[in-house]
């Protein structure tokens, strides 16, 4: 089968899935300015960007000539549970007849369905095997992000601009080559090597800043529809840590339950200090991880949502009381295909300014100081 | 020779110039259309300056507004800033207890909650309560009333006509059916007002704490009708600084000395015949890598002199 699917975070991670499951992949493109283009002529105007996006990369994925979609479909109140349908039928009403989309619906809402699905795309390959590799691919998703997150607390002290970018990109490309367990963690080690030898300034325990990203979990995860925030923050001098890496959100809602880290169920109870029913979406989560962060010493939360994204909107609600409360600034970005650029980069360059007055001082003269440090920063973009 | 520092705000609508001396005295400002050329405006600008000044010693550029790094490129820039720390930063300087400074200007709306004389909280139009200067002019010429008279003509309106502010398209229609039932000009100018701010302050200010003293600035701070418009919305006294339209140049200006200063570097400026150089932008995409970022490239004479865009540096840092 022609299998290809929705482009988010680290797409090789998909692409390894289906690969070990021996069908044919059609890797999607990285969605680009098309991407958003396409998905927002054939998409309904006041659905969120997520929508949009998805829609776009599966036109284009369909172009280079994949037969089958796969994506996960929705769990709880939250529109994005339509998302799958909604796709079908924009694509049937473009005369895509020939196009399968197999959409999985969280297991516990009907393992019937679950269970056709996964003997769909298990593509004749033996159990054995599919539980074999299944765990390498956990492994593999594990691993990388591991990685990532040393990518995001080097990046803000790298000596020589956008080397660390340029590392990662290598590491994702030899990742895109494992083809076995024990490669797997051979390529890894290497890769650890390669990122502890990039030249890094020192920088003092208390002048470091770390911003955590939380959020949709879409435009938490896909670095082209969020301008790449986190190599944004990560140039400004500022360490990042996403609220979502797909190895947990693998443990939160693919692991059964047993086995799943007691991590996920603490956020959801800090979360739900503020909203007590679940509204769908990843609202609660957001409201957790906001908290988690700051218990963890966090200097400021960058919150992003897809515009007209009703959890994230209930959420935001939340933010002035929870930002006092729990005495941590939150920056909250809408984004939709409207946004600009510049307009987000001048609130995330003043956002970072006022993190850095509050953790280090509180005078006007640190206050101008601090401002300098930055401009010098800034400088190395210039000239 | 008078020794001075130069702030540049390169905004949307407006290009401000000023000049302060050490004391930040502000010895020249001047506010010119940017209409859609901000490398000519800038030019235009610097070459006013001259012209008003005579010899000078510049001793520090700064730039800020969404053209900041356009214009730093072009003056050789020491520092280039983002307009909310740089307007706070001004607004602080000339109101040193200020807590709450609203800024509106032709595209974006701002308010900028300080504490002491720190920034602890800011927040900005997301994607409506935009574009409410532009919105004004339209309006003014709409109505065939000079933007400069509009403001005195809602202060002389006598009854309150509500308007719905939500979205300027329907303010737009709303304005028009309160015309046909009769209402007079000044009383739907003042209607306005009240809705432009009744909106700012809900969705730009949402859930902000605002506390007096409010500083208002940005151009729309020259309209009488929308200050009264605050001072009856918020029932307390609005300060409107004396420089209200050029604090981002201000306190760009303001950033270079303290940057100058502190370091004793020697200023980037390229001098005032960057006003006669032939600058020119072009952008591309690069196929480097599959994230096809798009590219900008400012010329000098032909020769590139500044790159951004890249996501991983290899355009920017080939200079």
């Amino acid at each position: 089968m022609k299998v290809s699917f929705p482009y988010m975070g680290s797409a090789i991670v998909y692409k390894k899935l289906f690969e070990f499951l021996e069908h044919e992949v059609i890797m999607p493109p990285k969605p680009t300015q098309r991407t958003m283009d396409l998905g927002v002529k054939y998409s309904p105007e006041f659905a969120c960007i997520p929508l949009k996006m998805v829609m776009g990369t599966y036109l284009e994925a369909i172009e280079k000539g994949a037969k089958v979609l796969v994506t996960s479909g929705g769990h709880g109140p939250c529109r994005a549970g339509f998302y799958g349908d909604t796709h079908r039928n924009i694509l049937k009403s473009l005369g895509y007849d020939d196009i399968e989309l197999i959409i999985f619906d969280a297991p516990q809402d009907s393992w019937r369905a679950f269970f056709r699905n996964v003997q769909k795309i298990r593509n004749g390959v033996p159990w054995h095997k599919v539980i074999n590799r299944m765990y390498t691919l956990y492994r593999f998703v594990q691993k990388l992000d591991e990685l990532e997150k040393m990518v995001q607390k080097i990046r803000p002290y790298e000596v020589n601009k956008g080397q660390t970018t340029q590392v990662w990109n290598q590491i994702q490309e030899r990742f895109d080559k494992i083809k076995t367990r024990k490669e797997l963690y051979k390529v890894y080690e290497e890769c650890k090597q390669l990122l502890f030898s990039i030249p890094t300034r020192k920088v003092d325990e208390k002048d470091r800043i770390r911003v955590g990203i939380v959020g949709e979990i879409y435009v938490v995860m896909e670095s082209s529809i969020n301008f790449g925030i986190e190599e944004i923050l990560g140039n400004l001098g500022v360490e990042v840590e996403r609220s979502l890496y797909l190895f947990e959100w693998i443990n939160d809602n693919l692991v059964p339950w047993i086995l799943r880290p007691k991590r996920f169920k603490e956020i959801i109870k800090k979360g739900q200090r503020y909203i007590k029913i679940l509204i769908g979406g990843h609202a609660v989560e957001t409201v957790g991880h906001i908290i988690d962060f700051k218990e963890r010493g966090f200097d400021g939360i960058v919150h992003l949502m897809p515009f007209a994204c009703l959890p994230e909107l209930v959420t935001q609600s939340l933010i002035p009381k929870i930002s006092k409360e729990v005495d941590i600034p939150i920056l909250s970005l809408p984004i939709d295909e409207q946004t600009g650029k510049a307009n987000m980069l001048t609130r995330i360059e003043a956002f970072i300014d006022l993190l850095k007055n509050r953790k280090r001082g509180k005078t006007k003269e640190v206050f101008i100081d601090n401002i300098q440090e930055h401009v010098q920063e800034e400088r190395v973009v210039m000239v | 020779m008078k020794e001075i520092y130069i702030g540049v705000d390169v905004g949307s609508v407006s290009t401000n110039v000023v000049a302060i001396d050490r004391n930040v005295n502000v010895l020249f400002k001047t506010y010119i259309r940017t209409n859609g050329q901000p490398i000519d405006s800038v030019k235009e600008g610097v070459k006013q300056l001259r012209e008003a000044l005579g010899d000078v010693e510049v001793l520090g550029v700064g730039t800020t507004g969404s053209g900041r790094q356009l214009a730093g490129a072009i003056l050789g820039a020491d520092v280039v800033k983002n307009e909310i720390t740089a307007h706070a930063i001004a607004t602080i300087h000339f109101v040193p207890d200020v807590r709450t400074i609203f800024e509106i200007g032709g595209q974006d709306s701002k308010i900028i909650i300080i504490k002491d004389q720190m920034v602890v909280d800011f927040a900005m139009n997301t994607v409506c309560a935009a574009g409410t200067g532009s919105f004004l002019d339209h309006q003014a010429e709409r109505l065939k009333i000079p933007i400069e008279q509009f403001g005195d003509l809602a202060l002389s309106a006598t009854r309150p006509v509500r308007i719905a502010g939500r979205c300027t398209v329907f303010a737009e229609s709303d304005m028009i059916a309160k015309q046909q039932f009769g209402f007079s000009k000044a009383e739907i100018i003042r209607g306005l007002c009240d809705a432009l701010v009744r909106n700012y302050l809900n969705n730009v200010g949402r859930g902000k704490n605002l506390e007096p003293p409010f500083v208002f600035q940005g151009g729309v701070a020259a309209n009488k009708g929308i200050r009264a418009a605050f001072e009856r919305e918020l029932q307390s006294k609005i300060i409107v600084p004396e420089h209200f339209n050029v604090m981002g140049a201000i306190g760009s200006a303001i950033l270079a000395k303290n940057y100058i200063e502190k370091t004793n570097a020697k200023t980037n400026f390229r001098g005032f015949d960057a006003a006669d150089i032939d600058f020119s932008t072009a952008s591309f995409e690069c196929k480097g890598c599959s994230n096809r970022c798009e590219v900008v490239k400012v010329s000098m004479e032909g020769k590139v002199i500044a790159m951004w865009g890249d996501r991983c540096g290899k355009w920017t840092n080939s200079l």
